[in-house]
């Protein structure tokens, strides 16, 4: 099950021309301070902010769209989202505590850029005690690995909660708009370039695993027998999944359905083989993310530009009852 | 191919499952596993595939325990079948059965040969799970066809328990012509008539523990399978002069083609 489609084919360049017109309508699209929108080639001044846009939501779109295909194979449930692992919830508990030791110690706001390192220590955290619990018989088990991904979230978010009670209200609307999703324009040049090498290495890495994750789609036994180690493959699909994940909310917050929408899409374009899956996913995820960021930049409701969350779930949810109530959505 | 199973034990917790089984498969023959509910037939099985592994004792295919050996190893020597297979995703019946190829070359005949064998060439493009279950055993039968080599362990769990009559016929055929060919197929059933029809030795469960494991005439005695089953069988004799076990109160007229001994 190695070779591509002339269908598969046609897909994949079909997803690539979607990307390429979102990333010229994500760096070209200006709107003025009178309001008006056009499309512009942006000045020097502002050509970095995009740049620095086009990269996060490319990582972001990327990176959240792997980690779906990953996770969707892993837990066998279409329904799997990267976030379902907690790893969410954790990056939010991690900036919400680091929001109150910075205020308690410095009476200071811990700022947006800030963020990224709780963020990150939160979700592998959470991602941590999910693997550690998440095992039966010493191998990771799907089953479980949900069950305790559901609690770990439940309990994070009692610890959001607490923390909210516990600074001022100012701060909240900090991390109110982290929690919506965002594309920042100004991140460390270093930190992105690290970003983007671990989502090139999660797709090649991902790829790799292709015909694996096609095997993986049997049951255990089954897949024993017919030359899968199972046990080996799990591990590095939770762990790339679980990185990937919680790189994205680090540098962009918790965007949802793009991780979930974006698998099922590729797979309908591209058919379930996972070589041609994740690559296919990837493009769409990017598309799909900064997509979201052109329709928030065309959108003016007076309130200075929308969260691209808030676009990625008003898309996503539709699109994902649409392939729920259509039966389309199967795996 | 030689499988050897070594005074066996496994537990679920503190149920044990299976208590010091011993017992080696015949190459070339159809070994059929029979047993009451919870007897162990299942369990044995997946540590005959090296799934689970052995509390004591060991499970050696050609003198290696299957526990250890790398899963690419097994597949070269082992195919499996489960009672019910579910698959993950939306692939065809030609992929679910090239699954079968997965570690081993690619052999586009193998698996042109399989799907023709089961008879599912005019659903091979179709979704594996659009299926009916008992179609579903047929591709799962095709995918372990694929893979299994001449002199290779066939081991499969009920693999017909929802086929029809003539595909069930059909399936019993061809695991007797593999077993023919030099294959080791070992097979769990709940159908003792059957088993005294088509296999060649059987091996009886009861509570964890191997009753006897002999050829099948030797095995499937009324007095024996009364004991272990807790149901009364009776023997009877065909007009062609073989005969057949069955158990006493179910039929509810006599065979048409059956007289009694």
């Amino acid at each position: 099950m190695k070779h591509i489609s002339q269908r598969q084919l046609v897909g994949l360049l079909l997803l690539l021309g979607a990307m390429g017109v979102a990333m010229g309508l994500c760096i070209l699209i200006d709107r003025t301070p009178d309001g008006t929108i056009g499309l512009a080639w942006p000045d020097a001044s502002f050509a970095t902010f995009r740049y620095t846009v086009l990269g996060v939501g490319a990582i972001v779109g990327a990176a959240l769209a792997i980690s779906g295909v990953l996770l969707q194979a892993l837990l066998r449930n279409p329904l799997a989202s990267p976030y379902i692992l907690g790893v969410s919830s954790g990056a939010g508990l991690g900036v919400m505590f680091a929001m109150y030791l910075t205020f308690t110690l410095r009476s200071d706001s811990l700022g947006m850029s800030g963020q990224t390192g709780p963020a990150i220590m939160g979700g592998l955290a959470a991602l941590a005690v999910v693997y550690a619990l998440g095992q039966r018989r010493g191998k990771l088990d799907p089953v479980s690995l949900v069950l305790i991904g559901v609690v770990v979230s439940t309990i994070c978010a009692a610890g959001i909660m607490l923390f909210q009670q516990l600074v001022p209200t100012g701060l909240r609307g900090e991390f109110i708009t982290w929690l919506m999703g965002y594309l920042p324009q100004s991140v460390n040049p270093g930190l992105l370039w690290i970003c983007g090498a671990i989502t090139v290495v999660g797709l090649i890495v991902a790829m790799l695993m292709g015909s694996a994750m096609d095997a993986a789609t049997l049951g255990d036994d089954e897949a024993r027998s017919i030359g899968l180690a199972i046990g080996p493959l799990r591990l590095v699909m939770f762990t790339l999944a679980g990185v990937l994940a919680a790189m994205t909310v680090a540098l962009a917050g918790p965007i949802g359905f793009v991780g979930l929408i974006a698998p099922h899409g590729a797979r309908l374009i591209l058919g379930p083989r996972h070589t041609c899956l994740v690559p296919g996913a990837a493009l769409l995820g990017v598309t799909l993310v900064l997509g979201a960021y052109a329709g928030s930049r065309l959108l003016n409701l007076g309130s200075g530009q929308l969260p691209i969350g808030i676009f990625t779930s008003l898309i996503g949810g539709p699109a994902f009852l649409w392939l729920l109530l259509s039966g389309r959505g199967q795996s | 191919m030689s499988l050897v199973i070594d005074q066996l034990s496994f537990s679920y917790g503190r149920i044990e499952a299976l208590r010091g089984v011993t017992v080696q498969a015949n190459s070339g023959k159809l070994t059929a596993i029979l047993g009451p509910n919870a007897s162990g037939k299942s369990t044995l099985l997946r540590c005959a595939i090296g799934s689970l592994k052995p509390l004591r004792g060991a499970v050696l295919i050609d003198g290696k325990p299957v526990h250890a050996m790398k899963a690419r190893d097994l597949a070269r020597r082992v195919a499996y079948v489960p009672q019910r297979s579910t698959v993950s995703a939306a692939f065809t019946v030609r992929e679910v059965v090239e699954l079968g190829r997965y570690r081993l070359p690619r052999r586009a005949s193998r698996v042109h040969d399989a799907i023709e064998r089961l008879e599912l060439v005019d659903v091979a493009g179709r979704e594996y799970s659009a299926l009916s279950v008992g179609q579903q055993q047929r591709v799962m039968l095709a995918r372990a066809l694929a893979q299994i080599e001449p002199d290779g362990l066939l081991i499969l769990d009920e693999p017909t328990s929802a086929m029809d009559l003539r595909h069930e016929h059909d399936a019993m055929k061809l695991l007797q012509e593999l077993a023919a060919a030099g294959a080791t197929v070992l097979l769990v059933m709940h159908d003792v008539t059957l088993a005294g029809t088509v296999a060649d030795d059987v091996w009886l469960l009861d509570r964890g523990k191997l009753v006897v494991s002999s050829q099948a005439a030797d095995v499937l005695t009324v007095e024996r399978l009364d004991e272990v089953f807790g149901v009364s069988f009776e023997s009877i004799r065909t007009e062609g002069g073989r005969i057949v076990i069955l158990p006493e109160a179910c039929p509810r007229n006599e065979p048409a083609i059956m007289s009694k001994t």
